[in-house]
Order: structure tokens, then C-alpha cells, then sequence
């Protein structure tokens, strides 16, 4: 199954992940970043298996990602 | 701090820059935390747990530490924000530099000293007059005359305006460094082009690349005179601080968060030196001309005097990146240090270097140090060269550690 990986450490908090895919992501209220929602993750990695039909999608997020912390496998 | 009429704004991108710029002679600094900072995708920037080191370190040194609040704010931050000014206010960081008003509310409920920043584009009396009832400090729009500055500054003194401590307002102007192709902060490009906003602390400098003109229905490409056409050169006022100063201004800023510990120990160091040679009339052709030479061999694009004479603008660079004379080559890391007898040992993990070298470590605690290297002891033995792999050691009064780094200084033309 392909998966969202979303490395949260660098996030500027811009909000364009959870404007493209709101099914997915969240801004947090306590820190100011993404959240990759129903993840996995430690260390500041997280992350996320989606169904095939979501890549596409869950590509132009990444794309879209100011600083390059969204990765889709 | 120094005994002066001037204060001397060094950026601290990082504790390696925080300490260069100690060093060097600045009378402050200013640092960003987190993503609430125009530098938020700078590979070096603080977290909020930092605040309390930094603010120990500036206090231990006897300079003020300013932090930077100045990105647009949007809801989901307003906790963070909350959660950084409640350690701005337990450690005592001398002043939030900030644009939203979000941020300058909050400063004033909390009690917090403000500076009004650039992002604010002040550029006339009545908005450094609505800016007094919130702040003691305001950092002026980087696009004025000097002109402008004076009047703003006189004008100040004329109407007796006080900022929230009581005393009169002071004015801040940038003197050195980056400027902005669009009026400072009001830039979309970056975010029209790669969808990551300046704004936020994101710029991906768009402007600062080369790009050629097409006519989409023949294919022609049309002459352009220099490809650079939105980069404008780095602003540098060395040579006019004389009338900066006389136009009344308090604090002096130096941009380059971004940027390494020996642009900004070169920098504070050329600068502190000028205001002090202001103070004692010793300010003369044949030391501009030196500080300018020391100022070319650090990062820049080329240098121009920005607005402030009231040249027309369009002082672009002619070329990518930096045109600094000197050029720092990596070598590797420090590996362990011997405190009885002052040794520092390095592990070279690429390039080489030879006796003769001038060889520049940057760290926490050392800042910036450039040092030629006569001799070179290589894994215990004096030695011709050191290649990958190899130890080095020679004497170094400050404690190094794996986080400082060894530079190879060589000039531009050998690079």
C-alpha cells in the first residue's frame, strides 16, 4: 500500500496540505503545524498508509509542500 | 555593551553567528524561533527551548537579544505564539521585533518590550506616531532617503514622542546586507512560483536567478542587458555611515540570519569599528577603503548604497550567488580537545590542506576564527599536507567539539 511520510520537524505551518487534502491533514492548535491525521510516527516522522486512489492527490500535496517534508511511496 | 550613543544589531542565525557577533562587537543581536521568523526555512533556526540559552549567553556578555515575531500570523499559530512569548517573558529577551498585529497585542498585554519591524514598511511620521503607543523601537522601511530618515528622526524630537517605556522613541535602519527586489516583505513571487511564501519565512529568492525575455509566438528571445534582472545587489553603507548617524537613528542593523558565523563576525567587526571611528573622528577614506575590502571577502552580491542617496533603483547584480573575494572551503569536524594544554584536534573528512593555509573554524563557542596555519601537525607528526581522514591538531585558547566546523579560506581566484 503506498504511504504518506511527512518529516514535521521543518513544517512553516503554511497551511496548504490541509487546504488541498483536509481528509488527511490538520493544523495543530498547539504548535502551529501540519499533523498527518491517524499516523504513525517518532522522532518527528510520520506516517501514513493511503489506498492507490489517493496518490494522486496525496503527489500534489507533496508538490505543493513549501519545504519539501511530504514524501508519497 | 559598549559605552555609546550607537547600538550595533548583529544577526544570530545560529549560536556560532550568536557568538561571532559577541566577538566582533555587537552591542545586540536578534534571533528567530520556530516558523514565526522571516528565516523559518534557514537550516539553522532556533527552537523555543533555545530562548532560554540564548538570552543567558547575550546577558553573560552584557548585550541585549532581541527576538523576531515578523511573519503574517495566521489562527493556527496563535498558541505557538502564546507559548513563545510566555518564554520571551520568562527569560527576559529584551525586545520582540514584530509587523502582525497579533503579535503586538499580544507584547502589550503581556507586557513585553516591541519593536515595530521593516515588515511594517514605516515610512513616515504618522505611522512611527501610531507605532509609539505600542513600542520604544522602530525599525524603518528599508526603501527611505536618508532624507526621509532624518526628518522621520527630527521630527521624533520635535513632537516628544515616547514609546510604551517612556522614552523617546528610538529609530532603527539597516545597514548592511540583503535587500529586497519588491518594498521589504511585500513580496508574492516565491509564493506565485513555488507556492512557499515569503511571508512566512519561506523565500525561495526567485529573484535572485537569471531569466530571458521569449516572445511566445516567434520563439525569439529578446536582449536583455543582464539576465539578473530582479537581483539587487546587497546593501552596504560603510562609506555614508557618517551620514547615517548624523540623521539621528539609534540602532544600527545588519541583516544575514541566513548566513555563516564569518559573515557576521566580519560584518559587526567592520561596522563596530566605523561607528567607533565616527565617535573619535577618525573616520577616513583609507579605513572605508579597508573595511570595504573586508566586506567584499564575505557573502555578498555586489554592493550598493540602497535608497538612501535617492539613486534611481535598478542596481542589480550581474551575477548568481556571491561575489565575496574569499570563499570558504569545508574540510571537517572537530574531534576532541585537549584543555591542559590548549590542543585542538580536527578530523578532515574531504579536501586537503597544506602549511601556509588560513584555516577558519566556526562553532558555538568559539564563533569565528581565522588562523594561518604555519605549521601542520598531521596524526602527531608535522606533515607537508593533510588529506580525508587525517588529524589535525594546533593550538586553540577556546574548547571545540564535534559541532564546530574547519574551513579552508581560499581566495576566489584559487577556488
Amino acid at each position: 500500500m503506498p504511504k504518506i511520510i511527512h518529516y514535521r520537524n521543518k513544517c512553516i505551518g503554511c497551511n496548504i496540505c490541509f487546504e488541498l487534502q483536509p481528509q488527511f491533514w490538520r493544523m495543530s492548535m498547539k504548535d502551529g503545524k501540519a499533523v498527518l491525521l491517524r499516523s504513525e510516527g517518532k522522532k518527528d516522522v510520520y506516517i501514513l498508509p493511503v489506498p492507490e486512489n489517493d496518490t494522486r492527490q496525496s503527489r500534489e500535496v507533496a508538490k505543493a509542500c513549501p519545504v519539501n517534508i511530504i514524501k508519497v511511496l | 555593551m559598549k559605552n555609546r550613543k550607537i547600538e550595533l544589531l548583529s544577526p544570530a542565525g545560529s549560536f556560532d553567528s550568536l557568538q561571532a557577533a559577541i566577538n566582533a562587537g555587537a552591542d545586540s543581536v536578534y534571533f528567530g524561533v520556530e516558523q514565526l521568523n522571516m528565516r523559518a526555512k534557514s537550516v539553522n533556526t532556533f527552537c523555543v527551548d533555545d530562548i532560554g540559552e540564548v538570552a543567558a549567553i547575550c546577558r553573560a556578555n552584557g548585550i541585549k537579544a532581541y527576538i523576531t515575531l515578523n511573519t503574517i500570523i495566521y489562527g493556527h499559530d496563535l498558541q505557538l505564539l502564546r507559548g513563545i512569548l510566555s518564554e520571551v517573558k520568562k527569560h527576559g529577551i529584551d525586545a520582540v521585533i514584530a509587523s502582525d498585529f497579533a503579535v503586538i497585542e499580544q507584547c502589550n498585554q503581556m507586557g513585553i518590550p516591541l519593536h515595530i519591524s521593516t515588515q511594517a514598511n514605516v515610512s513616515n511620521i504618522e505611522a512611527v506616531q501610531f507605532f509609539a503607543r505600542f513600542s520604544d523601537v522602530i525599525v524603518l522601511a528599508r526603501e527611505l532617503t536618508l532624507k526621509q530618515v532624518e526628518d522621520i528622526c527630527s521630527e521624533i524630537k520635535r513632537r516628544d514622542l515616547k514609546g510604551v517605556s517612556g522614552e523617546l522613541l528610538k529609530i532603527e535602519v539597516f545597514i548592511h546586507g540583503a535587500l529586497c527586489m519588491a518594498i521589504s516583505g511585500k513580496c508574492y513571487l516565491s509564493l506565485h512560483a513555488q507556492n512557499s511564501s515569503a511571508n512566512r519565512g519561506a523565500c525561495t529568492q526567485n529573484c535572485r536567478r537569471s531569466y530571458l525575455v521569449k516572445d511566445a509566438e516567434t520563439g525569439d528571445e529578446l536582449l536583455v542587458d543582464n539576465e539578473y534582472i530582479m537581483s539587487p545587489r546587497d546593501l552596504c553603507t560603510v562609506d555614508v555611515l557618517d551620514r547615517i548617524i548624523s540623521c539621528g537613528v539609534d540602532i544600527l542593523k545588519i541583516e544575514g540570519r541566513s548566513k555563516g558565523a564569518d559573515y557576521v563576525f566580519t560584518t559587526t567587526q567592520c561596522y563596530d569599528e566605523a561607528i567607533d571611528a565616527i565617535d573619535s573622528h577618525s573616520y577616513s577614506p583609507e579605513k572605508i577603503e579597508d573595511w570595504t575590502k573586508r566586506l567584499s571577502a564575505v557573502y555578498n552580491r555586489g554592493f550598493w548604497a540602497g535608497y538612501y542617496l535617492g539613486h534611481k533603483p535598478g542596481e542589480w547584480t550581474s551575477q548568481p550567488g556571491s561575489a565575496a573575494t574569499e570563499k570558504k572551503i569545508y574540510i571537517g569536524r572537530g574531534s576532541n580537545y585537549y584543555p591542559k594544554i590548549n590542543i585542538a584536534e580536527f578530523t578532515i573528512e574531504t579536501g586537503f590542506i597544506k602549511p601556509g593555509d588560513t584555516l577558519m573554524v566556526t562553532g558555538p563557542l568559539c564563533g569565528m576564527v581565522k588562523e594561518k596555519a604555519a605549521t601542520l601537525v598531521v596524526n602527531g607528526a608535522e606533515s607537508p599536507k593533510a588529506v580525508k581522514g587525517d588529524k589535525i591538531t594546533f593550538p586553540f585558547t577556546t574548547k571545540i567539539g564535534w559541532k564546530d566546523k574547519l574551513y579552508k579560506i581560499v581566495s576566489v581566484e584559487n577556488a
